[in-house]
């Protein structure tokens, strides 16, 4: 058997070296790297630099179109963390009785599916200034009095750029929740159903306590996505007019790949990571500790 | 606290069941087609763009069928160069992450499902880290490696960030091989089947279905990725579909009709392979979600 179990060792080591080694070496390593590059005035080409402490922190604390930036981010995280019971509650409806139920299923996820960058041209078209499709719109049903320069007047850009993302991203945590619903014990919601629970009492108090970790998950992913929203404003606005649209993320990039301040740009991103944590455990222990308290 | 409160008979009794259940599903109706509508606005907005002539443009409503449809805008995305060599870009990156994605994606997930040995909790954890970094920030300090490696302005840039760091096939295959009993490596094994040879012979085609959603979600995340190529391929001739776009899209200059034949084209591949596979990618997105 010895000579079994030394082979049975073999191709586990032969087997997880090379993912193991990519893993490390693109993701585990440069996720350390980003840390002790935050302490350094790297400009991403020459070989040397200096370890300037906290002086990227420092600037970046100062930076008010960095926090203008964190403030646009909270609007796509707000805008879509409003949505989640709305997303919640259409679940709830493709998973009850509904004729054609399949084919809405397909058409609320479509948004997902398709490239990004084709879509926020063709929002871009949507909501143009000039023959835009939305104005068209408003011009129909009569409310041409409410047009606007969508992506170009400074207090509503970012929130017809969310409703972009909106569109896109809803799908998703829709398709989720469905899948979350359909895993709960049907035994439960007939013993339910028999002791009359109405339809609000089975979702408050069967279906909910289910489905908390799928909540768990489009939390979390609605934080990562909301501190990483990157293409929509790149392509539908390149973050302006100004710095009106830019999120987090692409101010960080810009940092790096157009002002060629790694350095920074790293301390940016060592605080991206830090924000998702620490918004993380924040949601988690506000939802876990007061919203569901007493359930048990 | 569960505290149903039975609906009284004469209560439930005073709208006849079968009218309510009737005007319960024609609400239900009328707020899935306006999700529907919702969701095709802009995309069909857009196609009709793409059919319409610049005087057309100008002349109806955004919200109107063009009145002298023409193909010109898509002959004009048809015989641009630079869609070609985006196709053959995409689909070579594409060809290349998926074979390694699955070669290694099925071993890896085989090991960490079926064997125990010292050190398995750290790489567990290795994984499970590598799939909370968040990418795009990464990207600053990965640049570097890359960079290092002579990958910059290769399509090797590209294709190995695809390979190691999206590890969603992980928890597809995990997930598959969960279900999958564990008699037939025994029996194999007691047949004088080495590892390697049982792996080939038998778990791989066993996991052809798994297979098949990695390699659907995985080619659509490919295909509409813009932001590795955007920072890793800068060189005209290594567009890929999603940045020949971006290119078409400043050569157009606010020509709406024209762009939107381009953006047609670039949506329709994974639109494509959404419509036909539908089953597999709406299986595995969920199950890459669903922590066990």
């Amino acid at each position: 058997m010895s000579s079994l179990a030394k082979k049975r060792r073999i191709f586990i080591i032969v087997a997880l070296a090379i993912p193991v080694l990519l893993l490390v070496c693109f993701v585990v390593v440069p996720a350390v790297d980003l840390i002790r590059m935050s302490f350094t005035n790297w400009d991403g080409r020459s070989a040397d630099y200096d370890f300037i402490k906290f002086d990227n922190y420092v600037s970046m604390f100062n930076n008010k179109d960095l926090w203008r930036s964190l403030g646009n981010n909270a609007v796509y995280f707000c805008v879509h963390l409003l949505m989640i019971p709305i997303e919640l509650a259409f679940a709830v409806l493709l998973n009850s009785k509904l004729k054609a139920a399949k084919f809405y299923k397909t058409m609320v996820f479509l948004p997902y599916i398709i490239n990004g960058v084709a879509i926020s041209y063709a929002f871009s078209y949507f909501f143009s200034p000039v023959n835009g499709a939305f104005d068209g719109i408003l011009e129909a049903i009569k409310l041409g009095m409410l047009k606007q320069n969508w992506l170009s007047d400074e207090k509503i850009v970012n929130f017809v750029l969310a409703f972009v993302s909106l569109w896109r991203f809803s799908g998703y945590h829709i398709v989720l929740f469905t899948a979350a619903l359909q895993s709960v014990n049907h035994d439960i919601i007939e013993a339910a159903t028999l002791d009359g629970a109405n339809a609000w009492q089975m979702f408050r108090y069967i279906q909910t306590p289910s489905i908390m970790l799928m909540v768990d998950f489009i939390l979390f992913d609605n934080i990562r996505g909301a501190m990483q929203v990157f293409d929509i404003p790149f392509v539908m606005t390149s973050g302006g007019p100004g710095y009106a649209s830019s999120t987090f993320t692409l101010y960080t990039i810009k940092t790096a790949f157009t002002y060629d301040n790694f350095g920074l740009a790293s301390t940016m991103a060592v605080a991206i990571m830090a924000i998702i944590i620490l918004i993380y455990v924040v949601q988690n222990k506000i939802i876990h500790g007061i919203i569901l308290k007493g359930d048990k | 606290m569960a505290e149903f409160t039975p609906v009284k008979p004469q209560e439930r009794h005073t709208i006849p069941a079968k009218a309510r259940s009737v005007t319960a599903q024609i609400i239900k109706q009328i707020i899935c087609i306006g999700m529907v509508i919702l969701v095709m606005l802009p995309i069909l907005l857009t196609v009709f763009a793409s059919f319409k002539t610049r005087g057309d443009m100008v002349n109806t409503s955004p919200l109107l069928l063009p009145t002298n449809p023409t193909l010109e805008n898509y002959k004009k995305v048809f015989t641009d160069k630079y869609l070609y060599i985006g196709l053959g870009n995409t689909t070579l990156i594409l060809a290349i992450s998926l074979i390694f994605n699955v070669i290694l994606g099925t071993l890896t997930a085989y090991i960490i499902e079926r064997f125990n040995f010292r050190g398995k909790k750290f790489v567990v954890a290795l994984f499970f880290i590598g799939m909370l970094v968040p990418t795009f920030v990464t990207e600053i300090a990965r640049f570097k490696i890359i960079n290092g490696l002579g990958m910059y302005g290769t399509i090797g840039g590209p294709i190995l960030i695809y390979v190691a760091s999206d590890l969603m096939q992980l928890y597809i295959y995990r997930q598959f091989l969960a279900n999958v009993s564990v008699s037939l490596d025994e029996s194999a094994l007691l047949d004088g089947c080495g590892y390697f040879q049982l792996f080939i012979r038998i778990i791989f085609p066993l996991l052809a279905p798994a297979t098949a959603t990695v390699v659907i979600i995985k080619a659509i995340t490919i295909i509409n990725d813009m932001y590795v190529p955007y920072l890793y391929m800068p060189g005209n001739n290594q567009r890929t579909l999603t940045t020949f776009l971006m290119d078409y899209a400043n050569a157009q200059q606010g020509s709406w009709q024209t762009l939107a034949a381009g953006i047609v084209v670039i949506m329709l591949p994974t639109i494509l392979l959404y419509i036909f596979f539908q089953k597999y990618i709406l299986a595995g997105v969920t199950a890459g979600a669903v922590k066990e």
